[in-house]
C-alpha cells in the first residue's frame, strides 16, 4: 500500500499547464527527490499534498484517501499527518522556538503533560534546547530551519515535505540540515525533498524524481541530478 | 475543550502583550470611535429634552375681568381640566399677579415708579394652561373662544404664543430629522474607524494565519485567540473613553451647564454613568467581535 499516490496530476494556472499527467507514488519510509528547473511545479506538486492547491485534473491518495474531496475540518486533520519545511521557514514570529513547536501539538489537542514531556525532547534532537525561548528574529537561519525541522517532526508524521530547505542557508548549515532529514528517514519518517542544489543530489544517493516542462522524465532509484 | 479555550485566551493574551504597538493602535482607535459613539448618545439626550424644554415652557394665559369672582374663575378651571387636550390649569389672583409682577420688578425701577403711579393694584386674575400636545393650542383657544364665559374674559394671550407655538412645532421637527442624521452618521464613523482598525490589524498577521493553518490548526483555534483580543481591546477602550468623559464632566461639567441649564449635560452623564459604560461596552464588543471575525474569515480559506 503506497503512502502517497498522485493520479494523472495536472494543473494550470490562467489556461498555463504547469503539470502536465503526472503519475507516481511513494511509499512509507521512502527518500524521494523531486528535482527541475525554478517554475517546474515541484512546489506546486508539495502544496497540493497539504491540500494547499487543489489539482486541475487528476486525483492525490494520502493512505488510500482522496484528498482533492477532504472538508475543511479534514484538510486540518491531514496536516497535522504531514510536518513541511519550507525555504522561508513559515515561524510564528511572536512566538519562541518552544512555543512554535508546542502549537503544532497543541492545534491537535495533545494535552499539556505531553507538550511538556516532548517538545524539549525534540528541540534536543535538533540541537536547539538553548535558544528554546527565542523568538525566530534572535535566531539564524539554520536555527530557524531546525525549529521548522522540530515542528514538522513533533506531531511524529508519517511523511515531511521539505521544500528547497536549504535554499537560505550556508554550506555547514546545509549539510546539518540534510543529516537532520537523512536521520529522521531512517527513524522510519518518508521524506520528500524538493531542490536544485546538485551536490545534494549526487550525494544522498536516493530516488531522483526529476521534472521538466510539467512532466516526469526520469524516475530513478539513487538517481543523479541530471537537468 | 477546557484545555483548548485556556489555550485560546493564552494565545490572545500573548498576541496583546506581544503586539503590543498594534495593540496599543488598536485600542486608540476603538477609544476614539467610542468617543464618538457616547458623543452621539449626549447629541441625542440634547436633541430629544431640547424639544421637551422648550414644549414645557409653553403655555397659554386668559385673563379675567376685573369684577369676576374666584368662586366662577375655579369654577371655570375645574370646567376646563374636564377637557382631555389639557394637562394643567394653574390659578393666579390678582394679588398673587401682584406679587409676582413685584418680584420681578424689583430690579427695574422704571416698572416700581409705574405701579406706584398707579396706586392700586392693576392685574387681573388669570388662568395658566398647558396642553398636552402643543399642537392643540389652538383647538384650545378655538374652544375657549366658543364657550359661555368668553365674555367673563379680559384677554387670551394667544398672538405671541401662537407664532412661538407653531415655530416650535416646525423647528422640532428639523431638530428630530437632524439628530437622526448627526445620530447615524457618528455611529457609522465610529463604527467604520473601529471596524478598520481590526482588519488592518489582523492584515498585518495574515503570514501568521496561513502558517497555523499549514500546521493543522482548524479555524477556531485561529479565530479564537483574535476575536478574544478584539474583546479585550474593546472592554479596555471602553474604560479608557469613560474615565476621559468622567474627567471631561467633572472638569468642564459646570462651564458646559452654564449654556443649557435645564439640561445639565454634566448631571445627567453622572446620573446615568452605568447606562453610558455598558452602551459603549455593548457596542465596543459588537464591532470588536464582528470586525474580528470578517476580518479573520477572509484569511481562513488556505
Amino acid at each position: 500500500m503506497s503512502l502517497v499516490y498522485f493520479k494523472n496530476i495536472s494543473k494550470s494556472y490562467n489556461g498555463n499547464l504547469i503539470l502536465d499527467d503526472i503519475t507516481f507514488s511513494l511509499e512509507p519510509g521512502e527518500f524521494v527527490i523531486l528535482v527541475g528547473k525554478s517554475g517546474v511545479g515541484k512546489t506546486t506538486l508539495l502544496k497540493m499534498l497539504i491540500r494547499e492547491e487543489l489539482p486541475t485534473k487528476g486525483k492525490i491518495y494520502f493512505n488510500n484517501q482522496d484528498i482533492t474531496k477532504l472538508k475543511p475540518n479534514e484538510v486540518a486533520i491531514l496536516r497535522r499527518k504531514i510536518g513541511f519545511v519550507f525555504q522561508d521557514f513559515k515561524l510564528l514570529s511572536n512566538k519562541t522556538a518552544y512555543e512554535n513547536v508546542a502549537f503544532a501539538m497543541e492545534v491537535a489537542g495533545y494535552p499539556e503533560s505531553a507538550i511538556k514531556r516532548d517538545v524539549p525532547e525534540v528541540l534536543k534532537l535538533v540541537n536547539l534546547e538553548r535558544i528554546a525561548d527565542h523568538f525566530p528574529y534572535q535566531m539564524s537561519a539554520g536555527e530557524k530551519q531546525r525549529t521548522v525541522i522540530a515542528r514538522a517532526l513533533i506531531q511524529r508524521p508519517e511523511l515531511i515535505l521539505a521544500d528547497e530547505p536549504t535554499g537560505n542557508l550556508d554550506p555547514i548549515n546545509t549539510w546539518e540540515i540534510v543529516k537532520l532529514l537523512i536521520k529522521i528517514n531512517e527513524l522510519g519518517t518518508a521524506i520528500i525533498l524538493a531542490t536544485h542544489d546538485k551536490e545534494i543530489v549526487n550525494s544522498l544517493g536516493k530516488r531522483v524524481i526529476s521534472l521538466e516542462n510539467g512532466k516526469i522524465i526520469r524516475d530513478e532509484q539513487e538517481g543523479k541530478y541530471l537537468i | 475543550m477546557i484545555e483548548n479555550l485556556q489555550r485560546i485566551f493564552r494565545t490572545a493574551y500573548q498576541g496583546l502583550k506581544r503586539n503590543n504597538w498594534l495593540s496599543v493602535a488598536c485600542i486608540s482607535m476603538m477609544t476614539l470611535s467610542l468617543i464618538l459613539f457616547s458623543s452621539m448618545l449626549l447629541f441625542n439626550y440634547l436633541s430629544t429634552n431640547l424639544i421637551n424644554v422648550l414644549k414645557a415652557k409653553m403655555d397659554l394665559s386668559i385673563y379675567f375681568k376685573n369684577d369676576i369672582p374666584e368662586e366662577d374663575i375655579l369654577k371655570i378651571k375645574d370646567e376646563l381640566l374636564k377637557n382631555d387636550l389639557i394637562a394643567s390649569i394653574s390659578y393666579t389672583s390678582k394679588d398673587e399677579a401682584l406679587k409676582i409682577f413685584t418680584e420681578q420688578a424689583k430690579y427695574n425701577p422704571a416698572l416700581q415708579q409705574a405701579l406706584n403711579l398707579v396706586g392700586e393694584n392693576p392685574l387681573t386674575p388669570s388662568l395658566n394652561i398647558k396642553a398636552k400636545n402643543s399642537k392643540d393650542y389652538d383647538k384650545i383657544v378655538s374652544m375657549i373662544n366658543n364657550s359661555g364665559f368668553k365674555d367673563k374674559l379680559l384677554q387670551i394671550d394667544l398672538t405671541q404664543n401662537q407664532i412661538v407655538i407653531n415655530r416650535m412645532n416646525k423647528i422640532s421637527f428639523a431638530i428630530k430629522i437632524t439628530s437622526l442624521i448627526v445620530v447615524s452618521l457618528l455611529v457609522f464613523l465610529s463604527f467604520i474607524i473601529s471596524f478598520n482598525t481590526i482588519r488592518m490589524a489582523i492584515y498585518s498577521l495574515r503570514e501568521e494565519i496561513e502558517i497555523m493553518k499549514l500546521v493543522g490548526a482548524n479555524n477556531w483555534f485561529i479565530r479564537g485567540p483574535f476575536i478574544i483580543e478584539g474583546i479585550i481591546q474593546s472592554l479596555i477602550a471602553s474604560l479608557i473613553t469613560f474615565i476621559i468623559l468622567v474627567i471631561i464632566f467633572i472638569t468642564f461639567g459646570g462651564r458646559l451647564d452654564s449654556y443649557l441649564p435645564e439640561l445639565s449635560i454634566s448631571n445627567y452623564f453622572l446620573n446615568h454613568w452605568l447606562f453610558f459604560l455598558g452602551s459603549q461596552t455593548l457596542f465596543g464588543l459588537v464591532v470588536g467581535i464582528l470586525a474580528s471575525t470578517f476580518a479573520i474569515n477572509k484569511y481562513l480559506n488556505i
